[in-house]
């Protein structure tokens, strides 16, 4: 499908939608928050691409309750760096009861997931082993679709890169029958690859391959997706949370995106989540706040800079669940007299990575923490703060 | 030549009880002093990331890579003598039994390739992937799956022995000894299992999943865990010995020599431990992250972290390191005249 730039589009921004799922939600425009010392002049146009005839899922982001975080929290959910199996298992039975205000556990999981389903677990490893989505989190989010009905074989947990997911060892700590996938080898091909007619094309800084494709297990192997980010700073988007774990983790050739000290992760992330039928099944964002990172994110190793915090926050708005998550990572920066997440002066920027890793006023890129509200304008989720119905539970 | 403990228990001629061999984890080479490495004699293209450890013997090193060829390199020369390509991706480190190699894939199944050849002789199935290297032992071939079991084959028919189901997922690779097997689980438990039969002889809990394989020396077994331990446990009862925290969780295999143990951690240490006492030695920060195994050479410990690192054994001082390789699980091979490295960017070097 193809829009009139000029309706589509505010005056950076030209998106060309093709089959994204409701293209009516992209009439409002996108504004990058970009100022003159913060990226290029121009956003090139963008072309997306999904999958043909996809008849949207009621169950698609926002899914059935927008603008709604449950946030749960107990202190000893996470004590000299080890998460109590425990005590993830009374965070996440809680958190799912009242975000679907269902009495069974069973009831809130069947909201979401049928026995027939396959169903996809989007991890986040890179960073590990410092913070990484926790493996007795998703050990709890197995156990829950096995309740359902679903069998092991039929829950698939899957990242772009197996090496980064054998750093985290998931394969050795996850029940057996449940399949761990990486979608591609990061160094020499391999795989089970992307689907050639779901991609996102712009070229924002001449790159050789200016398309970006869909994951194929994405595309056409699972019925669901049941996301799990982690709550970090990001160099080049602000934040990576609910957004940014679907988005990068499910298209390919994302890298491209941002280029130091420039970042178009804003409105990239937002675009490739509204793709479908990525958009239709990711049905339920579990948000790993075991550890936040507050700086040095999403790669960093250095303790320093990631606090042990023992939250949960579980939601189907994804841009509500970010709001909530850029809020907590600035306050976190705030206590620790670093820089916002907002803060777009050049002086900041540095092309060492080792100084960014050890510097928390420094960065590589212009972050774009607008991109949470760039995906809430494309009807992804609330950007309002005010709007968020945030419940905070707290053992 | 460094006489290792494993080498000095009751072997058969060509027994391969555990990774790489030995628990030193030489892959049975006879080592020399090493010097730090000038230059590289040769490079190889695997066509694929390698993320498995290299075995050396007669002269061919045997590799496996990523997209699941098994490769066998003249290592005077560096050329192909030949490949053999199996079903599914291969993460498993090879063994070496006489004229076979063997070796476990992502189908699910172990392979049994001729060393001359690089034609299949046998093949035996399991119901999913194997990671773990095969060790043999008295005819036997012992291997744990995926799909949480353990098996043991005939290791001239592949042939199926017994088989015994444990409670989580197997990536440990099996140590065996005379009469008993011991591996870690998935599940957190450490396990040792009776060679002939498959029955259970005990189990001994740790406080998270194992993805680590045991060494074992002086009836004592190492291993670390996900639970940042690394434990010596009894042989003989699994009675924890000692143990100690380190800064993350291990993946690493702990490497014996003698009375000295060494082990990495995801912390970026390595850790040097007295065998029987657990009392540290010392530590060294060797990489970011550390899930590789170390190999011990004569006066030398070697591990890949993001490069490959030779530290002294006595003070654990960095003497050399090698910017190639930066292949994060793979072990060196510690030649007598060179060191072969593999790497995740798929390429195997020589260096001198």
């Amino acid at each position: 499908m193809s829009l009139d730039p000029k309706e589509t589009m505010d005056r950076r921004t030209f998106v060309k939608a093709g089959c994204v799922g409701s293209a009516s939600l992209l009439m409002e425009g996108l504004k990058p928050a970009m100022g003159v010392e913060a990226g290029p002049a121009t956003l090139p146009p963008i072309e997306l691409h999904g999958l043909p005839k996809y008849k949207p899922s009621p169950l698609g982001m926002p899914g059935l309750f927008p603008g709604r975080v449950i946030e749960v929290h107990d202190s000893k959910a996470i004590v000299r760096n080890r998460v109590s199996q425990p005590i993830v298992r009374g965070l996440l039975e809680q958190a799912m009861k009242e975000l679907t205000g269902e009495n069974s556990v069973r009831d809130a999981w069947t909201k979401f997931i049928e026995p027939h389903d396959v169903v996809g677990i989007k991890i986040n490893p890179s960073g590990a082993p410092a913070c990484c989505s926790s493996p007795e989190i998703i050990r709890e989010i197995v156990a829950a679709i096995r309740s359902v009905g679903v069998p092991a074989r039929n829950i698939i947990v899957y990242d772009r890169y197996s090496y980064e997911i054998d750093v985290g060892s998931y394969q050795a700590l996850l029940p057996p029958g449940v399949r761990i996938v990486g979608i591609q080898d990061a160094f020499l091909g391999g795989g089970v690859g992307y689907e050639p007619t779901v991609y996102c094309d712009a070229n924002f800084f001449g790159e050789w391959e200016s398309r970006s494709y869909m994951a194929s297990i994405v595309a056409h192997e699972v019925a669901k997706i049941i996301n799990v980010p982690t709550m970090k700073d990001h160099s080049a988007a602000g934040v990576t949370g609910a957004l940014k774990n679907l988005a990068y983790g499910t298209f390919n050739n994302v890298a491209r995106t941002h280029r130091a000290p420039h970042s178009f992760t804003n409105p990239m992330i937002g675009l490739m989540c509204s793709v479908e039928p990525l958009r239709s099944k990711a049905v339920l964002h579990i948000m790993d706040g075991m550890r936040q990172v507050w700086h040095g994110g999403p790669l960093t190793q250095v303790q320093d800079f990631i606090d042990q915090t023992g939250i949960l926050l579980v939601a189907t708005d994804p841009v509500a669940l970010d709001t909530i998550e850029l809020e907590a990572i600035e306050k976190k920066r705030r206590e620790r007299g670093a820089p916002s997440l907002w803060q777009h002066d050049p002086s900041s920027i540095t092309p060492d990575g080792g100084i960014f890793f050890r510097d928390s006023s420094k960065n590589l890129f212009f972050r774009q923490p607008g991109h949470i509200a760039a995906a809430g304008k494309l009807g992804l989720g609330t950007f309002d703060l005010k709007q968020i119905d945030h419940r905070l539970f707290s053992a | 030549m460094m006489m290792t403990a494993e080498k000095a228990n009751s072997e058969s001629q060509g027994d391969w009880p555990t990774l790489l061999g030995d628990s030193a984890r030489t892959g049975r080479q006879e080592q020399v002093r090493l010097h730090s490495p000038e230059r590289a004699v040769w490079q190889y293209r695997a066509g694929g990331a390698v993320r498995s450890a290299p075995v050396l013997r007669d002269g061919i090193l045997y590799v496996t890579s990523l997209p699941g060829v098994l490769h066998a390199i003249n290592a005077a020369t560096g050329t192909s003598k030949w490949k053999f390509e199996a079903a599914g991706p291969v993460h498993s480190t090879p063994s070496l039994w006489e004229n076979l190699v063997l070796f476990g894939c992502d189908d699910g199944k172990v392979y049994a390739v001729d060393r001359e050849s690089g034609k299949k002789l046998w093949d035996s199935a399991t119901q999913d992937e194997v990671w773990s290297s095969p060790v043999i032992r008295k005819g036997m071939v012992f291997f744990g799956s995926a799909d949480g079991i353990v098996y043991a084959v005939d290791v001239r028919s592949g042939q199926p022995k017994w088989s015994q189901a444990l409670g989580g997922r197997i990536y440990s690779t099996i140590y065996a000894d005379e009469n008993q097997l011991y591996l870690g689980c998935g599940d957190g438990q450490v396990y040792s299992l009776d060679a002939i039969s498959g029955k259970i002889l005990w189990r001994a809990g740790t406080g998270n999943g194992i993805d680590s394989s045991p060494a074992v020396a002086d009836k004592l077994i190492l291993i670390g865990s996900e639970d940042f331990f690394v434990y010596a446990l009894d042989t003989s009862s699994g009675e924890v010995r000692w143990k100690y925290e380190t800064g993350l969780g291990i993946a690493s295999s702990p490497a014996i020599s003698g009375d000295f143990a060494a082990v990495g951690s995801k912390d970026g240490f390595l850790y040097a431990f007295d065998l029987h006492t657990g009392k540290l030695r010392w530590r060294t920060v060797v990489g970011d992250v550390v899930t590789a195994s170390p190999v011990i050479g004569d006066g030398v410990v070697c591990i890949q972290a993001g490069g490959t690192v030779a530290l002294d054994m006595g003070s654990g001082k960095i003497v050399w390191k090698a910017g190639l390789a930066a292949a994060i699980q793979s072990v060196p091979v510690l030649g007598a005249d060179s060191i072969y490295l593999s790497s995740l960017s798929g390429d195997v070097y020589a260096l001198r």
